[in-house]
């Protein structure tokens, strides 16, 4: 790969950015899965236990900022080192969010605790907390290897995942029309597919980042899109 | 005139439409030793142009045949073609005096002459315009103003400019350049010598000169070459490795050689 | 360690008691030839040896007037000769000719010129001017100076041109001047207080030399500024007073070496402070 610096510290601090960024990757990859976990099998102790570790995913995403940002005023980065820590930057607040989606959905499991369940309904739901922690993983494994096609398979199978929600949308209004009982429920369930939607365009974020950490070039800005117009996510 | 600095969209390399400086196919020798090899490349007009490179890469070098101050030394010599405003300007037989009129060059060191402010700069002008004292005053003050030194030294025009600190040197030197109003302005490392704040002094004229002149500069400070310049060319070993905006060279380099060099993985 | 550091030590102080009296033995023989001139010269110090003309034998009054005179007019036409020469000469050498082969040439020859023995050049005067035209002459007096002169000022010439850097010379074609306006106009001024201690020192050097102005101005007891004619000067008439069996002659003889040295001192001391004040600049 790329030879080391004639400093041998500056490779040292972009090793710990990196190291600092897969431990966020594992961490939030971790939250998610849990989160979806425990929302599948009402599980409320671990859904506590993926609140509980927000903070420090948090705390992590802080120590990679103030470590990139000292790396920038003590090494003055140029190129593909300038490139990987404004990528690490980014990276790792696109990690910190997913992390925050994951808790909202651990909460949300946690009030729907003394709510009557439709299981039927969270089916569309496993798929796509399925799709979205694949796209995650898959990511990660493309950041941590550089690899761009990894990285824009990813990018190109996000439109997947919005197709998945708008059906998940539309099974759940579905529901909700059947019996009006169902509205509490199922609104909570809503969020919860748009927060799983959510945690995949991170996962493209990521990916449009990879994809500019290799290359020094974008990703063209109008990326395939799934789903139907009342859906059109960026909200 | 601008418009191809400020453009952003990633290029190979740079074409102007109408280069100040043109070179093609340039090699130069040192004796038998070759310090230049197939140079080829265009400095657009209203530009600042860096080049950077490790010592012995021949960007001095290149930069002294645009003047052809290789000239004063024997056994050094050019080959191929260096057009300036499309004429070449190695032919035998030009006039070299008339020719660093039009090209003026700044240097690491800071080389005030041995006279007074005034006369550094004024020494420059009557070489080539007869003016009248007031006139001369006038372009003076001008040149001075220009290089953003009038107000440090009017109050002592009469001075020695060995008398000045070494950045106010660099302007002065910079001032005197400016004041035989040439069209391209060369810089051989002008900042080496210079403290952090005069550094920034002379790179906000770098800024302001280019409005009038086309500028190259050699330097070693590559955080420099990104903040000063439009372009950058990069060379190693006597040749041209990678020519192409600057904002393309440090962020995002197409060849690896530059981007080891550039992020400090050299050799 | 401690006793090879002991060793160091005592060496160091060996060495260093060692230069200081070599220093001192050189400077009191200084001391004692300058002393020797002052108390013997000071004696026959009057207003007289500035205006009256070298006496005849046996006589009781007389100065060293002529002497002086025509030391004068040979020093400064031989350095007015030589020192324009040296001028262009080093001036070629350091900027025109700096890379080619006849410099190296003009530079061996010049060092050889520099220190060769000045009673050669005297001779050599004596046969390429004083015998084509018959006789000695002032004239052929000042060129065998200007002979001398000629070297010492190529070398400093050279010397203080080549310590101009070249970046302002660079500098200075970087903005279209010419060759010939970078040299008078930048690479002189910088070298200038240096010329000049070159020609100084050059004039201190000639300004005693006998040997060259024996074969060539001879000496003249009487009055003349005729350059075609022998012309007094002080190192010669210094050279034949001395051996005279006349105790006012000898005293004339004394007090002419004082007034040399007392020039010669003032020139070196001028050319030092002027190569002070330029380093401090």
């Amino acid at each position: 790969m790329m030879s080391e610096h004639t400093v041998a510290a500056y490779d040292k601090e972009l090793g710990t950015l990196g190291r600092n960024i897969a431990e966020m990757g594992g961490l939030a990859e971790k939250m998610l899965s849990d989160a979806l976990d425990a929302l599948m099998a009402m599980d409320l102790d671990l859904a506590r236990a993926v609140v509980a570790c927000d903070p420090r995913l948090d705390a992590l995403q802080r120590q990679v900022e103030e470590f990139a940002i000292l790396t920038i005023a003590r090494r003055q980065p140029m190129a593909v080192d300038l490139r990987e820590i404004v990528a690490a930057i980014r990276v790792s607040g696109d990690l910190e969010r997913v992390g925050d989606l994951a808790k909202n959905i651990a909460k949300r499991t946690l009030k729907l605790a003394d709510v009557p369940r439709i299981p039927r309904a969270a089916i569309g739901l496993k798929h796509m907390g399925d799709l979205a922690l694949l796209q995650l993983k898959d990511v990660l494994d493309a950041y941590a290897t550089r690899d761009i096609e990894r990285a824009r398979d990813v990018w190109t199978r996000d439109s997947e995942l919005d197709a998945l929600e708008d059906s998940v949308f539309r099974d759940l209004l579905t529901f909700m029309m059947e019996d009006p009982r169902n509205i509490s429920f199922c609104t909570h369930l809503l969020f919860c597919s748009k927060n799983i939607e959510r945690a995949g365009d991170h996962a493209t974020n990521i990916a449009e980042t990879v994809y500019y950490l290799v290359t020094g070039t974008n990703l063209p800005v109008d990326r395939p899109k799934g789903g139907s117009s009342i859906m059109t996510s960026d909200v | 005139m601008t418009d191809l600095a400020l453009m952003t969209a990633p290029s190979p390399a740079p074409v102007a439409t109408r280069a100040k400086i043109e070179t093609k196919n340039l090699d130069f020798y040192y004796g038998a030793t070759r310090a230049l090899n197939n140079i080829s490349l265009q400095l657009a007009p209203n530009t600042v142009t860096a080049f950077i490179g490790p010592s012995g890469c021949g960007k001095s070098t290149l930069l002294r045949v645009f003047n052809r101050m290789y000239d004063l030394y024997p056994g050094q010599r050019a080959e191929g073609e260096v057009l300036l405003d499309g004429k070449n300007i190695l032919v035998p037989g030009l006039d070299l005096n008339l020719l660093r009129a039009r090209i003026g060059m700044v240097f690491q060191k800071p080389t005030p002459f041995p006279m007074t402010i005034y006369e550094n700069i004024a020494f420059g002008i009557k070489l080539y315009e007869n003016l009248s004292r007031s006139e001369l005053d006038g372009r003076v003050e001008h040149a001075l103003r220009g290089a953003a030194l009038w107000n440090e030294v009017k109050d002592k025009l009469d001075a020695s400019g060995l008398s000045l600190s070494g950045g106010q040197q660099q302007r002065l030197c910079i001032a005197r350049t400016v004041a035989i109003q040439p069209e391209v302005i060369l810089f051989d490392e002008p900042c080496s010598a210079l403290d952090p704040i005069s550094t920034a002094k002379v790179e906000e004229l770098l800024d302001e000169l280019k409005a009038k002149y086309t500028i190259a500069i050699v330097t070693h400070n590559m955080q420099q070459a990104a903040r000063v310049s439009e372009f950058t060319a990069f060379m190693y070993l006597g040749e041209l490795v990678e020519f192409a905006q600057t904002t393309r060279i440090f962020t995002a380099p197409e060849k690896r050689q530059t981007q080891d060099y550039i992020t400090g993985r050299f050799g | 360690m401690m006793s090879l550091y002991a060793t160091r030590r005592r060496r160091d102080v060996i060495i260093r008691v060692l230069c200081v009296a070599a220093a001192g033995f050189g400077l009191m023989w200084l001391t004692l030839i300058l002393f020797t001139l002052l108390w013997n010269g000071l004696a026959g110090l009057h207003l007289s040896v500035f205006t009256q003309m070298t006496p005849p034998p046996g006589s009781k009054t007389g100065g060293l007037a002529n002497a002086i005179v025509g030391s004068l007019v040979m020093t400064v036409i031989g350095v007015g000769i030589g020192a324009p020469l040296g001028l262009f000469a080093g001036t070629y050498l350091a900027e025109y000719g700096r890379h080619e082969k006849l410099s190296f040439y003009v530079r061996f020859i010049n060092d050889i010129l520099l220190s060769a023995p000045s009673i050669v050049i005297g001779l050599f005067i004596y046969s390429a001017v004083v015998v084509p035209m018959g006789g000695f002459s002032a004239l052929a007096g000042s060129l065998a100076l200007a002979v001398i002169v000629t070297p010492v000022v190529v070398r400093t010439t050279e010397d203080m041109l080549r310590l101009v850097p070249d970046q302002v010379r660079e500098a200075a074609a970087a903005l279209g001047l010419p060759r010939s306006l970078v040299i008078r106009r930048i690479a002189y001024r910088a070298a200038r207080t240096g010329l000049i201690t070159g020609i100084l020192l050059a004039t201190a050097r000639v300004a005693g030399e006998t040997a060259p102005l024996l074969f060539t101005a001879l000496s003249n007891q009487f009055w003349s500024l005729s350059l075609s004619q022998p012309m007094a000067n002080l190192p010669v008439t210094i050279n034949n007073f001395v051996q005279s069996p006349y105790e006012y002659w000898r005293q004339l003889a004394w007090t002419g070496a004082l007034l040399i040295t007392l020039a010669v001192l003032a020139l070196n001391i001028v050319a030092r402070l002027l190569g002070a004040e330029r380093k401090t600049k």
